[in-house]
């Protein structure tokens, strides 16, 4: 009757009638933590005589039995955690609604063959969409698509376009920016390394104040360099942990940039001063090299409750092989922390640093740092909306820079959860402040020489169906940024 | 200025979101329980057969462990942490060559229990049934108290670590494919349209409220009731 010493007894202390829990799940009342079901030994053994998959319409029998783990000879027990890896290993694929084992009987007794069904899903993703509008672009747009599992073989596939008008700003051109990527995830690349690679076209402007406040966004007082980038990116990826991955990327481009006549800013009191482009007339060329490290424990990646994610990138562009030398580090983190009544507070950080002669689209932007501005699409900026320096301070006069800073607190309210089409849903509230700067800027004398400026955020986050959806007012703002 | 009317518009559509007071837990249903008092314990009887649905009663025959866990806290109104808490899990497999069910039920900390069952629907009444569940020693029940069992249901129960991670692939299927850089949204993206399966942390879950009830009318159970 009696089985030996199971794994769930480390969690008996907790959960028995005597020794309450003080663990208060979000928003779960039963509140005692889920013993564990970790004793494989119950239930008759199995020796896998085959392997039959069935549902794969698209996806390739072979990419499904190298994930499942199982192959015949093998043998496995009923509670064979195992099993129930080899399904969230096939629904880990992204290419299945759903995955299920089971067994039927072998020609011999203890013999089985092991049934693998699975329901594939749709694995056409839109990652992101750019519509937006400024003073100085009427109109930018396009998308980013990508599919998962190309050809059914596991291969993701996939594309994105972002094409403006023609600014308004004086010398400038239509913007067009292309890129194609593809990744081959670890299980498939060799030696458990994932690849992953991407070509790059950009042709369009990049904006210079000629004269004017730093406040005022008139395109008028912009003018244009025009910049084409051609090139692409290499790079493989390794999962080192449950929490951590680690990715190596290489970089190359080609630069051709025609830089406009006008060499310097007129400032408001009448002196000239040279405008720093940021890139190099003619031809050059970018060639760098990436080590990247991620981690991640968060409870959920779209509505998390606890845990962080952390990404470091330090990058390095070597003299001569690229026209620019410098070196880039930057690190992005979020902590989460639940809050009494299924709330989360989040913590998020940012922040890098430049050291050495970057080109602009390297260096840091503002638009990227507070979510009130339009971000980037493809790496091509369209507006000339300085930063809305709520602080009164210096800020307005940065929209590229070599150092930069930002910290946002979040603080969520969940609203739906498990109901229908939308399986959960959160209100957010974020502020925070950010900074940047670069070598050579005035010395900071007092508060208004600062260059810094409050940044927030409030709206809706929906986990649905059909995807993830972010309603808030950094979206309007960014998007229509008048 | 389309922007600051919609800014306005999320505002008081967060405002109104965030106060609203609808939340899951309020909108438990009752389900009513058998309550009795043996001599030390508070104890708990009730049925959870509709944790199965005809699908999941379909899968109990894949050869494969069903696992099947009851949560039980006990809850003193007003108070917002629990009292005590009790569990149950139940695995349930199917002998192919054999064609019985064959369950392994374990209360807390007390000894396991090796059933077996010739139909499915015998099998799911057996993992799903708490018989006198001992919940609480009835020594801290407070007479006059007025208190309540929050029931939770779970088939196959999945890992919190395993559930996230599931899910992360799932959002985030180009995973390895790019890393985060200047130009790249952290914070959150406007919008990303893929299939997004729900990913619950057990493959169904039930979830109801007892009666309420204060210590002093709870019958009392002489002699104590038997442990399966």
């Amino acid at each position: 009757m009696l089985a030996g010493p199971r794994g769930a007894r480390a969690q008996e202390a907790v959960a028995t009638p005597d020794t309450p829990s003080t663990d208060t799940r979000d928003d779960d009342e039963t509140t005692a933590p889920a013993p564990e079901f970790v004793d494989p030994t119950f239930g008759p053994r199995y020796v896998i005589e085959d392997v039959v998959v069935r549902g794969n319409l698209r996806t390739k029998t072979a990419l499904i039995l190298a994930e499942l783990g199982l192959a015949p000879g093998d043998t496995v027990v009923a509670s064979d955690p195992r099993v129930d890896a080899a399904r969230f290993r096939l629904l880990a694929l992204g290419h299945f609604l759903d995955a299920r084992l089971s067994v039927e009987r072998g020609k011999q007794r203890g013999g089985v063959v092991l049934l693998v069904e699975v329901e594939e899903r749709g694995t056409f993703v839109i990652n992101e969409l750019y519509p937006s509008t400024s003073a100085a672009t009427a109109f930018w747009g396009g998308a980013d698509v990508s599919d998962t599992n190309f050809l059914g073989r596991g291969v993701n596939l996939g594309g994105g376009f972002v094409a403006s008008t023609k600014p308004l700003v004086v010398g400038a051109e239509r913007g067009l920016g292309l890129r194609l990527h593809g990744s081959l995830p670890e299980r498939q690349g060799p030696f458990g390394f994932g690849l992953a690679a991407t070509a790059l076209y950009n042709d369009g402007s990049e904006f210079y104040r000629q004269s004017g406040a730093d406040g005022d966004a008139d395109p008028g007082r912009f003018i244009a360099a025009n910049v084409r980038r051609a090139g692409g990116d290499v790079g493989a990826t390794r999962t080192l942990t449950r929490a951590w991955r680690a990715s190596f990327d290489l970089r190359g481009e080609s630069l051709s940039a025609a830089l406009p006549a006008t060499r310097l800013r007129t400032l408001p009191g009448g002196t000239t001063t040279p405008i720093d482009f940021d890139v190099q007339g003619g031809d050059s060329r970018v060639a760098t090299a990436a080590l990247t490290l991620d981690y991640d424990t968060r409870s959920d990646p779209v509505l998390p409750r606890s845990g962080a994610r952390v990404v470091a990138t330090l990058e390095g562009a070597p003299k001569p092989v690229s026209s620019y030398g410098f070196a880039k580090a930057l690190v992005q983190a979020s902590i989460y922390a639940k809050m009494p009544h299924g709330h989360a507070l989040g913590l998020h950080l940012y922040g890098g640093a430049i050291l050495g002669d970057a080109p602009y689209f390297d260096e840091f932007y503002i638009g990227d740092l507070n979510v009130l501005l339009p971000r980037r699409a493809l790496g091509m900026s369209f507006s000339t909306l300085p930063s809305h320096n709520l602080l009164r301070t210096s800020i307005a006069g940065h929209r590229y820079d070599d150092y930069a800073g930002r910290v946002l607190v979040e603080y969520a309210i969940p609203i739906w959860r498990r109901r229908g089409f939308v399986y959960g849903g959160e209100a957010f509230a974020a502020a925070g402040i950010l900074g940047m700067t670069s070598d050579g800027d005035p010395a900071v004398t007092s508060w208004r020489t600062l260059p810094v400026d409050l940044t927030g955020d409030l709206g809706l986050r929906l986990d649905t169906y059909i995807g993830i959806f972010t309603i808030s007012i950094a979206n309007a703002l960014s998007r229509s940024s008048f | 200025m389309r922007a600051p009317r919609f800014a306005l518009g999320s505002a008081l559509c967060f405002v109104a979101l965030a106060v609203s007071p609808a939340r899951a837990a309020d909108e438990l249903p009752r389900r009513t329980t058998g309550l009795a008092l043996t001599p030390t314990q508070l104890v708990a009887s009730v049925g959870l057969p509709d944790l199965f649905g005809p699908e999941d009663r379909e899968r109990l025959t894949s050869g494969f462990v069903t696992r099947v866990l009851l949560r039980v806290a006990l809850q003193e109104e007003g108070t917002a942490e629990p009292v005590a808490l009790a569990f149950q899990r139940t695995e349930i497999v199917y002998d192919i060559w054999d064609e019985r069910f064959r369950l392994r039920v374990t209360r807390g900390a007390g000894p396991d229990v090796h059933l077996e069952a010739r139909t499915p629907d015998e099998a799911i009444a057996r993992a799903t049934s708490l018989w006198q569940l001992p919940v609480a020693d009835a020594a801290r029940l407070r007479p006059g108290a007025t208190y309540v069992l929050a029931f939770r249901g779970d088939l196959n129960p999945i890992s919190d670590e395993l559930m996230a991670d599931v899910r992360r692939w799932i959002v985030q299927p180009a995973r390895g494919e790019r890393r985060i850089g200047t130009g790249d949204s952290f914070f959150g993206s406007f919008v990303s349209f893929f299939v997004n399966p729900r990913m619950d942390d057990s493959e169904r879950q039930l979830r109801f409220l007892s009666q309420r009830f204060d210590p002093r009318q709870v019958r009392a159970l002489t002699p104590p009731g038997d442990r399966r």
